[in-house]
């Protein structure tokens, strides 16, 4: 007996050892592949680090949708609403057919959520810069203009998708404005309100950064100039555009362009006439999600959506280096061409985001809007012999320059950012399809169908939103 | 544990276990029943000592005993007696007393055993009996239809799959709903589908708090506790051989899908409608439709250019040069099942042991599916000292399973493809005339619809794919391997005082394999992938207890006190490339390295338990349990918790109001409240979170060759368990000499602190936060009652019954409402409650589909009258039906003539409701040329005035197909789970042949489905909505079980 009991005992001893070392136990465990805050924000490294997964997280795969991923996605989604384009039945059909915009759809998804997780993000980026002890003020001051350029290039999406242009009345509502992380929901604010922000934002960022930069996909005072000018060219300050756009260039033309290289392919962020790029890697990619190129390219496996409106590939000249269009097929009117300007040769296609000949044309845009018409249209033929070697400058004067400045614009820059759409939504023009189209559907200048309705899924969780945000949307 | 297989194998030999003691008297005697008859088997036990043994096969036993020592004697289904040995006795006939109910049959439960008689809580026990009634490749499937309050649904035809087990409703959202597996003692992390049904010895559901208490943040969504066999002490080996083999089908029919020539008229008349909606006039738009047709669906399979003329009639003359039956090219007509098992088992005096090996090979519903295993195991169990006892279960087990997609949405998706791609799209490619292309070895080419060409070349649905070549260029292979070893020691010091000691350990390895293929399909632009993970789970479990348990005159008292660490690691590895030769099947091939990724992830946690229980003369029971736990899981300041539970019973019957009625045989009364928890937090894709309160910056996000982190979704820091209250009532009862046996149970579990993930405005950059937020409440009623009809001695028949009725209702939210999918959640409702647009069929002028609205007030309130609208985003969206059914159960019936069996069980469910998204998507009227649609739609809107549900066919971005009550469909059903016809060789005939027993069977699983809702599964998922999923199998086999 007495050795069971001193058996039982020694049992006892060992069952409430645990016990005693039981919250050192569970406290071991730690979390696997996560960093802390004061590891991001102590040092510049730990903040580019950060900057690098916001620019990754541009082209994630954000939702099931292949048209609906990256910044890329918004842009080509734009461009198939125009005139130029057409899109065959495959993603992005429904943004084709101008009808891709009731609260429960992908796209309104889409186009709210993902520019507000980047905002999130670009806020946490900036606020945790403001709060670190041991960066310097001009280290701040340049990552936190990273930070602000990429909040205002976001909040620029969601006032362009979310409401009709600023010059149509900027006292309309516009999306919620956030500056820190929040839980609860914020009321809808004003077109000016998000405007004043953007240019803000824009306008810190271009006084705190400088012209170095990792690689082309990170923002420097160029990319922060460029996007400037075009929320200028909405806002119609265009003598703002005029300087933003000459900045962010340099103001010599020769010196931004390489015409060689417009037929390399679209996919190669190396290319010298790209400012700003995202840039894809065969084991960082976005696979199909990557538009233009997985809906364009007819020679590697792709959707093959993309079609060219014949009438647009007429105004081409057959010396332009831009003419990269292949006759497909004749019977079918929509189906007559295609475009080798994305080549989707593998799953690491780069984008191009902001190109310097966007830049020139705005400029040009801009002398045009200040009464420079000569100014404007010399500036326009330097691109325009870079392009066609045999251009001849034409005897355009008057707002017939203009014409020949947003048709050079669609001509540049045809399946990147949705051009088309975008100077008929701030111009408050309306886009006119012709007849060879697969869906033939005009938009009236200053047409709903601009913008796209507020998500169901925010009116559910928003106290400060109600269904009535919709009414008349 | 039943002691029926040992009593039976007694038959067999003559025992004797004599500890002998000089002054000794030699007792010998015969055990016999009430009707004389000898009773082999039988414990002998000098009470308080370890001497025992067995009575032989005539009933007869010897053992000794000194003068004042306690014989006591027990057998299963029979009241224990004592006899107290005098100077003089040598000699005790003794004749037991039938203990009506049997009710001394011991259970398995939470870290120990009791007796049936004693348990106050709720706990269903499966035998042995139960599996061998099925094909069980996963065995928890026995569950259903037999486990009253037990809902479950086994979702699609891929074998080795796992069915979703929820028991007494779904009391967790964010966190698992799942409840905890236990094998031999210890919690199993594995694939359940790596034991085989010949291991087990049985299969109990805990139900309510108090049996499952002891579990305590783990036990809240109930327990199913996994018995291993053992042997039996003093038994001859028995080796026993099974072999079964057979065919399967689907279980229902797939829904009808059209044909070609049908097809070509609607979709153009589907494009002419567009035509004419985008203003053209109907002859304009009947003569594009016609032109354009060819060229928007990308394929003409006639033999002229322009099939379909401008009024929709095909042209006189055309000819179809093929037609894709992909249902008939992607399903099996018949795939096939064998099985076949070798055990044995047996024991010495001391030790006893099971041995068994099980292989298993079963295909799929779709061609290439299928599933191999082969399980071992080895349990042994030895008193190596009167005082110790040593035990070790170990098992392993490996299966592959080839496991095409068919389900879900990825292009090469079986059911998706079936139900999407029309049948004028190819198998092999065609050229522009239609005629086939061929390799250079003159085979047909699967056809990816992404080829050079005006026509016959690019498919618009599901480009570059071919779900058929998938089938076969493709693959997607899962190997999982299981070792489990599980040993105790128990160490007796008094007749009332012991301590066992239990270390398990699981090492679970799960090993996906993915090969895309180089030169068609997905990954062909980039030379085909491989992809490939390798997940190891490893958990170790340490129970030690300590037990009392001692009797004063009526007065019995038992308690434990036990220290549970647990800890799981979870280490995963993926690798990725791309690049591949053709006919390269491994991941060294590949040019391009492109994932290189794994983390190591732990979680552990700490139980201090204890129970005490209590019983005055066997007829009033008490019980109370305690657990206080700590979660890694959780913060240092949220992490513990504690749990407990208190029940009670009252045998009736026992009183003396009640000894003499004869037809109450036995009546007990219970009942047990406690609180329960749950750390199992899981994300929104159902994966399990190791660490929900932090809020991190997550590595991985690199842009290029620069490093990258990203801010993680936003947490809330004080995140704790979700802690469920349960109250259970019931009432046991056998009437008329056991020919009635019965219960009815009353419960009720109520959740606070639910873990959910609280939506947030997506402007704020988050979806959702994980909180513990509101309550959810699941009451129901349980029914079971089992009938011996006829007892003959040539024919028996007996039938059992048992249902529940099961209610969820969301009892506490911190907002008026949230919308998740199809549902939205508001007090008092519950969280299976669709929520959706209603459908009001179609406007007799414009053939459009119709939805109702609100007609609101001033104020933007709604009037409750209710208006048309076709305009689909102002429909209003309101509560319609409940994906959770009213009431589910099961029947079964068996009857014994002479040597034959028959044995049928049935389950069913009523009052549930179906979206099928699967028909939705045949019914939307050519939204999008080129995917199938519904033989359904020959009931269309035509021309004003035609009053239908289903309006005009229209290929145009429209609603018709969009969520709305239209696919909301009743889901009752009733499904012939299992019906066998068994024959067992005469006994003569088998001892002849020296065999123990020799049985035949014809077997039929899931025979026949009786359904509302026809061309899906009636069982598809807890939230009632379809993910064209494969189709459950119905199989015939034959069986074959030796017994040596």
């Amino acid at each position: 007996m007495r050795k069971n009991l001193f058996k039982s005992f020694f049992l006892l001893g060992i069952l409430f050892s645990i016990v005693g070392c039981s919250e050192e136990y569970l406290e071991e465990p730690k979390p696997a592949g996560q960093v802390s805050e004061e590891v991001v924000f102590n040092s510049r490294a730990g903040v580019e680090a950060y900057i690098s997964g916001i620019h990754r997280a541009a082209r994630d795969q954000f939702t099931t949708g292949h048209d609906a991923g990256g910044i890329n996605s918004m842009y080509y989604a734009r461009a198939v609403k125009g005139n130029d384009i057409i899109q065959g039945p495959t993603w992005f059909r429904f943004d084709y057919e101008q009808a891709n915009r009731e609260p429960t759809y992908r796209r309104t998804n889409f186009s709210w959520e993902f520019p507000y997780f980047m905002i999130n993000q670009a806020n946490t980026l900036i606020n945790g810069i403001e709060a670190s002890e041991t960066l310097s003020d001009e280290e701040k001051a340049e990552l936190m203009g990273q930070g602000l350029a990429l909040r205002a290039f976001y909040y620029f999406q969601l006032a362009m998708e979310f409401q009709h242009t600023y010059t149509y009345d900027a006292t309309l509502p516009a999306p919620p404005i956030y500056l820190e992380l929040s839980l609860e929901g914020k009321p809808m604010s004003t077109l000016q309100e998000m405007y004043d922000l953007i240019i803000s934002d824009l306008t810190t960022a271009v006084d705190g950064l400088n012209d170095s930069r990792l690689n082309k996909s990170y923002i420097n005072k160029a990319v922060a100039q460029g996007i400037l000018a075009r929320v200028y060219q909405v806002t119609e300050n265009w003598e703002g555009a005029e300087e933003m756009a000459n900045a962010a260039y340099g103001g010599d033309v020769s010196a931004v362009l390489d015409a060689s290289t417009y037929d390399d392919g679209f996919n190669e962020m190396s290319n010298p006439e790209w400012l700003w790029a995202m840039p894809q890697y065969a084991d960082q990619t976005m696979y199909y999600f990557s538009a233009p190129h997985a809906q364009a390219d007819f020679e590697h496996p792709s959707y093959q959506g993309t079609y060219i409106n014949s009438n647009f590939v007429d105004e081409f000249s057959d010396t332009d280096v831009r003419k990269l269009f292949l006759a497909y097929n004749p019977d079918v009117s929509w189906q007559n061409y295609i475009t080798t300007k994305f080549n989707f040769v593998d799953f690491g296609v780069d984008f191009a985001i902001m190109r310097y000949a966007e830049m020139i044309l705005i400029e040009a845009e801009a002398l045009y809007w200040q009464g420079q018409v000569d100014a404007a249209h010399d500036l326009l033929y330097k691109l325009q012999l870079n392009r066609d070697p045999q251009a001849v400058k034409s005897g355009a004067t008057g707002q017939v320059v203009l014409e020949e400045i947003l048709v050079e614009r669609r001509k540049e820059l045809y399946g990147e950012i949705g051009v088309e759409w975008f100077d008929a939504k701030r111009l408050r023009r309306g886009i006119f399809r012709d007849a060879n189209h697969r869906v033939v559907v005009d938009l009236a200048a200053d047409d709903k169908r601009f913008f796209l309705k507020v998500p169901q899924d925010e009116i559910d969780a928003n106290d400060a939103i109600d269904d009535s945000v919709n009414a008349n949307r | 544990m039943k002691r029926k297989l040992s009593g039976i194998l007694t038959l067999l030999l003559v025992l004797v276990v004599q500890i002998a003691f000089a002054q000794d008297n030699l007792i010998t005697g015969t055990v016999t029943n009430g009707e004389g008859m000898p009773l082999p088997g039988v414990n002998v036990l000098v009470k308080n000592t370890s001497r025992g043994t067995q009575s032989d096969f005539d009933g007869n036993y010897s053992i000794r005993a000194s003068e004042g020592e306690v014989l006591v004697f027990s057998y299963l289904g029979f009241k224990t007696a004592e006899y107290v040995i005098d100077e003089s006795t040598t000699r005790v006939d003794l004749t037991l007393e039938e203990d009506a109910a049997q009710l001394e049959e011991v259970i398995v439960v939470a870290y120990g055993t009791q007796s049936k008689r004693s348990i106050v809580g709720s706990v269903v026990s499966l035998g042995e009996e139960v599996l061998e009634e099925q094909q069980l490749t996963s065995v928890t499937s026995a569950l259903q239809g037999n486990v009253p309050g037990v809902n479950m649904l086994t979702s699609g035809g891929q074998p080795g799959e796992n069915p979703t087990i929820r028991i007494r409703g779904i009391g967790s959202i964010n966190a698992s709903a799942e409840p905890l597996i236990i094998v031999d003692g210890a919690p199993f992390n594995g694939n359940i589908n790596s034991i085989s049904a010949d291991q087990i010895e049985s299969m109990n559901v805990l139900k309510d708090a108090s049996s499952t208490a002891l579990y305590g943040s783990r036990g809240s969504n109930g327990v199913i506790v996994i018995t291993t066999k053992k042997g039996a002490f003093n038994s001859e080996p028995v080796l026993t051989v099974t072999a079964v083999g057979g065919i399967s089908t689907p279980a229902v029919e797939l829904h009808d899908v059209l044909g070609t020539n049908q097809y070509m008229g609607y979709a153009w008349e589907a494009s002419r409608n567009a035509y004419v909606a985008a203003g053209n006039d109907p002859a304009t738009a009947g003569q594009l439709a016609s032109n354009n047709l060819i060229s928007q669906l990308g394929y003409n399979p006639y033999d002229v250019a322009q099939p379909v003329d401008a009024s929709g009639n095909l042209v006189p003359g055309a000819n179809l040069l093929w037609e894709t039956d992909w249902e008939d090219e992607i399903l099996r007509s018949a795939a096939l099942r064998q099985e076949y098992t070798v055990g044995l088992n047996g024991g010495g005096e001391k030790t006893r042991y099971f041995l068994s090996a099980n292989y298993l090979e079963q295909e799929g519903s779709v061609k290439e599916s299928n599933f191999e295993r082969v399980t071992t195991r080895l349990n042994l169990e030895s008193d190596v000292r009167d005082w110790l006892k040593v035990g070790l279960n170990t098992a392993y087990s490996t299966s592959s399973q080839n496991y095409p997609s068919q389900s879900g949405s990825s292009y090469q998706s079986s059911i998706q493809w079936i139900y999407s791609v029309a049948s004028l799209y190819p198998l092999y490619r065609r050229d522009e005339q239609g005629a086939l292309i061929l390799d250079g070895f003159g085979n047909p080419i699967y056809d990816y619809g992404q080829n050079e060409g005006l026509v016959n070349a690019s498919r618009p649905v599901f480009n570059n794919e071919n779900a058929v070549g998938s089938l076969y260029k493709y693959k997607t292979l899962n190997k999982r391997h299981n070792i489990n070893a599980n040993g105790f020691a128990e160490l007796t010091f008094t007749d009332y005082l012991s301590f066992k000691s239990n270390l398990s350990y699981e090492q679970y390895i799960f090993d996906s394999y993915v090969y895309a293929d180089t030169e068609v399909g997905y990954a062909s632009n980039v030379g085909g992938r491989i992809t490939q993970n390798r997940d190891i789970t490893t958990t170790i479990n340490f129970i030690n207890s300590l037990n009392f348990n001692k009797t004063f005159g009526n007065h019995s008292i038992n308690a434990d006190a036990i220290v549970e660490a647990y800890e799981v690691e979870f280490d995963e590895f993926d690798a990725a490339g791309e690049g591949f030769l053709p006919n390269v099947f491994s991941l060294s091939g590949r040019t391009t390295p492109t994932e290189a990724a794994g983390a190591i992830n732990m979680e552990r946690l700490v139980g201090y338990l204890g129970r005490v229980g209590y019983n005055y003369a066997d007829k009033y029971f008490i019980e109370g349990s305690y657990r206080r736990d700590g979660s890694s899981r959780f913060s240092s300041d949220t992490r513990w918790g504690d749990f407990y539970s208190v029940g009670g019973s009252w045998v009736i019957s026992d009183e003396n109001f009640l000894n003499d009625s004869p037809v109450l045989s036995y009546l007990k009364l219970k009942g047990s409240y406690g609180e329960l928890g749950n750390n199992n937090i899981l994300d929104a894709d159902g994966n399990v979170l190791y660490f929900p309160y932090i809020q991190a910056f997550e590595t991985g996000w690199n842009q290029g060759e620069n490093t990258g982190v990203l801010l993680g979704g936003v947490v809330d820091p004080l995140l704790t368990w979700e802690t469920t209250a349960m109250l259970n009532v019931g009432l046991d009862f056998t009437l008329w000499n056991n020919r009635v046996e019965g219960s009815a149970e009353y419960y009720n579990k109520e959740s606070v602190d639910l873990i959910y993930s609280q939506p947030l405005a997506p402007s704020t950059g988050n979806t959702d936060i994980t909180t513990n937020v509101g309550s959810i409440r699941n009451y129901g009623l349980e029914f079971m009652l089992r009938t011996r009809n006829i007892i003959t001695d040539d024919f028996s028949w007996s039938t059992s019954v048992n249902f529940s009725m099961d209610n969820n209702e969301i009892t506490e939210l911190t907002q008026e409402s949230f919308i998740s999918g199809t549902k939205r959640w508001e007090e008092g409702r519950s969280l299976y409650e669709f929520w959706i647009q209603e459908y009001a069929g179609v406007d007799p002028a414009t053939g459009m589909a119709l939805w109702y609205m609100d007609v609101e007030n001033a104020e933007g309130e709604p009037t409750g009258e209710r208006v048309l609208t076709d305009d689909y985003s102002e429909a209003d969206r309101y509560y319609v039906g409940e994906s959770l059914p009213d009431i589910i159960g099961g029947f079964s019936t068996d009857f014994k003539y002479k040597n034959f069996d028959l044995n049928a069980l049935f389950n069913f469910s009523f009052g549930a409701q179906l979206y099928d998204y699967d028909y939705a998507g045949l019914m939307t009227g050519f939204a999008t040329l080129g995917y199938q649609q519904s033989p359904d739609l020959a009931a269309r809107w035509q021309q004003p005035g035609d009053i239908t549900e289903v309006p005009k066919l229209l290929n145009a971005n429209q609603n018709f197909a969009s969520t709305s009550t239209r696919f909301l469909f009743d889901n009752d059903y009733v499904r012939l789970k299992a019906i066998t016809l068994g024959y067992n060789l005469p006994q003569n005939t088998v001892e002849s042949l020296d065999l123990s027993s020799f049985r035949l069977y014809l077997r039929g699983d899931n025979l026949y489905t009786w359904q509302t809702h026809e061309g899906v599964d009636p069982e598809q998922s807890i939230s009632g909505t379809t993910n064209s999923r494969s189709y459950i199998l119905k199989t015939v086999s034959l069986g074959l079980n030796v017994k040596f």
